[in-house]
């Protein structure tokens, strides 16, 4: 697999391909040679952010996605075809973004693997237009209608339905009858903070919970002290994180450091490995994440594959489960390509809205998307940081597929 | 000042003060304006030896420019820094989406529209420039690009929020302007328009009102500038220019986010206009073509490398962020009056060689 750009290789392969088929109309009498140029790889743009601000989890997820180009190349690639992930770096920037897409549709490339709300969002017209499928990791809820945005995909419970998940999980452990649970939002003045902010106060109101006033913990906070002394007042039992793993490090040692009672409800990129890491004894019993993936090094049939690839390129390095989200990302793609009657925009668009209960091997739970839903999936486990220091599952949470959720 | 070759002498106030003065530079001036004609034809076996889409970064760069051209006669002409053009670019893209969207208005009435409420916004941020001066300028700036940027995510009814506006291309007589040709030339229009009319400014009553009001302010007061209406007519025309860049931007790509519109655009735009020259009309096209290409070529080492070794190329990628600051600050320490100043120690040299002295 060849991911750095290897454009002038691409054109050598087309006018070898070109020749070979030529060759072949003209006589099959020189069928014995042996030389057969291998197959023009199918090439897939990658949008990452490996030096922006959200470098610190979109280097992993990055990694993922080319570990995975290589293990697609390894197992039969698409029908015989490689793939050849062109990787490439926006540091989060959207001009930077648009330019690289721009480029990879100039290049014919139809299906990219895209990053975060930023270029997600920023591209979403675009790649509409252009019927470029986009795989994105940023799992809003917004880009889950395809009324609007057909060509969006992502592998995931989405953030709104995760939200939904969390606080039926609060419902569902609370044992206090003399009072319902009290909850607070925690976020960042970040879409990716907000968006699914308006899903999880409307499931606490269903579920009858007590809403304290919203605190606003920015993506680089260093202290959240006045945030939480705040919170303290109202003393909520829940409080849902909506930051990343910055952030979220910050907000439970201050919580810690304050003796809030409060347990913290984190979502996707806010809950990982280094989280652990990063709070110590602060986060034990008192982190709960969003386990939408299995974890780095989970016990399930799915890790076999990324585990074996992890210890023949790089075994020293350590990963996370962003690396697994890059990986699911790009296996996705990879079953819509095999399955694709036409390789282009519309065809792997259509191939991916036929699976049903896709299963990877339960990296997350099996995947469905259909023409008019494009939510992945309604399943995922609730996570929490035990005693021992180590990420156990507490729950799996199932919500309801309730259409008027569909893109909220 | 500038020497005219031997054998060309103005006999009128006409010929002195025309943009383009001897036939010399008339010929490549034609010649330029030829090559930026028949760009977007050529443009493509470029594509490939670049690593990029030449076609939209030269897009990329006359948005640039335009909006260049507007901080240039805030900073570079008037003197007043600042730090939210960024937040003002988001300005005009947000009011032509939402005049477009919202409220119907056609494209070609909501792209000068967007241009006027970014200058009213402007001018209101500009305020402060009345008592404030230099740093302190600059953070008065840079507080309106939070509260912009805060109003962006926050105003949900209006904005869209973090969603942002799905906004359609515009249609010229019934050509829809939705490939990165055919926007080509609606904005190379526009940027013609805005160099000749930036150039224009400086040679009237308020761009040397502007540049009088850089040199000293109290001079200027004293011989009859009225400082407070040129300040704020100077954030006011500056604003306008960028407004009317975000409101290109905004049709460009069709979507209207806030992320698009942060504190780095404004860095980036400051950056521009140092590097090109601060108070050279040149100096901003200078500035924003520097600033959109360097990242790009400096990509093509680090592709060699990663085609070497694969493994390592978030290092790769690192790196060229770093050389790409090394590379500013070098330029900063060695040409501090920017690229234009140095393209005008370069012709003259060569004016005068061999006899240079």
């Amino acid at each position: 697999m060849k991911y750095g750009i290897a454009r002038f290789k691409g054109t050598a392969l087309v006018f070898a391909a070109a020749l070979l088929l030529t060759m072949g109309v003209v006589g099959c009498q020189k069928a014995e040679e042996p030389a057969e140029a291998p197959p023009e790889p199918i090439k897939i743009g990658g949008i990452f952010d490996t030096t922006g601000p959200t470098a610190d989890v979109g280097q992993d997820y990055a990694v993922g996605c080319i570990d995975a180009a290589d293990y697609i190349n390894g197992n039969g690639g698409i029908n015989g075809r490689p793939v050849e992930l062109i990787a490439n770096d926006y540091a989060y920037k959207i001009d930077k973004a648009v330019e690289l897409y721009k480029t990879y549709k100039d290049q014919g490339i139809f299906v990219i693997q895209g990053w975060g709300t930023g270029d997600t969002n920023a591209l979403k017209e675009l790649v509409n237009r252009d019927k470029i499928v986009y795989i994105s990791a940023s799992y809003d809820s917004n880009i889950s209608d395809p009324a609007k945005t057909p060509y969006n995909f992502f592998g995931s419970t989405s953030y709104g339905d995760a939200i939904r998940g969390a606080m039926q999980f609060v419902d569902e452990t609370w044992t206090d009858t003399t009072r319902s649970p009290k909850v607070v939002f925690i976020y960042p003045d970040h879409p990716y903070g907000k968006n699914p902010i308006p899903a999880g106060k409307a499931m606490a109101e269903e579920l009858n919970f007590e809403i304290g006033e919203d605190q606003f913990v920015p993506l680089n906070a260093t202290d959240a002290v006045s945030q939480l002394t705040n919170m303290k007042k109202f003393n909520p039992d829940w409080a849902w994180i909506g930051g990343t793993v910055g952030s979220a490090a910050v907000i439970i040692k201050d919580a810690a450091k304050l003796g809030l009672d409060t347990k913290f409800l984190i979502n996707v990129w806010g809950f990982d490995e280094n989280l652990v890491k990063l709070t110590g004894d602060a986060a034990k019993e008192r982190a709960y994440g969003m386990g939408t993936f299995a974890m780095w090094g989970a016990d399930v049939p799915g890790m076999e594959a990324p585990l074996a690839m992890h210890e023949k390129k790089h075994p020293n390095d350590t990963h996370t489960v962003h690396y697994v989200q890059g990986w699911t990302s790009m296996m996705i793609m990879w079953e819509g390509l095999k399955k694709a009657e036409t390789l282009d925009g519309p065809g792997l668009k259509a191939a991916i809205e036929t699976l049903r209960d896709f299963d990877n091997g339960r990296l997350t739970a099996p995947l469905t998307y259909t023409p008019t839903d494009h939510r992945p999936n309604m399943t995922f486990n609730i996570n929490k940081v035990d005693s021992g220091g180590n990420i156990v599952q507490v729950k799996t949470m199932t919500i309801e597929r309730r259409p008027e959720w569909l893109g909220q | 000042m500038s020497m005219l070759p031997s054998g060309i002498f103005h006999e009128t106030y006409k010929e002195d003060m025309a943009v383009f003065q001897t036939p010399f530079i008339k010929f490549w001036m034609a010649l330029f304006f030829l090559f930026l004609l028949v760009f977007p034809w050529i443009s493509r076996p470029l594509n490939a030896a670049l690593h990029t889409n030449t076609l939209y970064l030269m897009n990329l760069i006359g948005i640039y420019i335009i909006g260049a051209h507007g901080l240039n006669i805030l900073t570079g002409f008037t003197g007043q820094i600042s730090l939210g053009h960024g937040a003002f670019m988001g300005v005009g893209a947000y009011a032509s989406a939402i005049l477009t969207v919202k409220a119907g208005v056609p494209f070609w009435i909501a792209l000068p529209l967007a241009g006027l409420i970014t200058a009213l916004v402007g001018m209101a941020f500009g305020i402060p420039s009345l008592r404030l001066k230099g740093l302190y300028l600059a953070i008065a700036t840079l507080a309106a690009q939070f509260i912009i940027g805060y109003a962006m995510r926050n105003w949900t009814s209006l904005t869209g929020g973090s969603g942002g506006l799905v906004v359609k291309s515009p249609t010229f007589f019934g050509i829809d302007l939705d490939t990165d040709r055919s926007y080509y030339y609606l904005i190379y229009v526009l940027v013609i328009a805005a160099t000749l009319y930036t150039k224009n400014l400086t040679r009237t009553r308020p761009g040397r009102a502007f540049v009088a009001i850089r040199d000293r302010y109290l001079a200027a007061e004293v011989i009859g500038v009225n400082v407070w209406l040129y300040r704020i007519l100077s954030f006011g025309v500056s604003s306008f220019m960028v407004g009317v860049a975000g409101s290109l931007w905004a049709h460009y790509v069709l979507v209207v986010s806030d992320e698009a519109f942060g504190i780095w655009l404004s860095i980036q735009y400051l950056a521009m206009i140092i590097i090109g020259g601060m108070g050279s009309v040149l100096g901003a096209i200078y500035g924003a073509v520097f600033m959109t290409l360097l990242p790009i070529l400096l990509r093509i080492p680090e592709h060699i490398l990663t085609e070497i070794h694969p493994e390592i190329f978030a290092i790769f990628q690192s790196t060229t962020e770093g050389v790409f600051g090394l590379i500013i600050i070098l330029f900063l320490i060695f040409e501090p009056d920017g690229l234009a100043a140095r393209w005008h120690t370069i012709k003259n040299y060569w004016k005068l060689w061999p006899f240079s002295y």
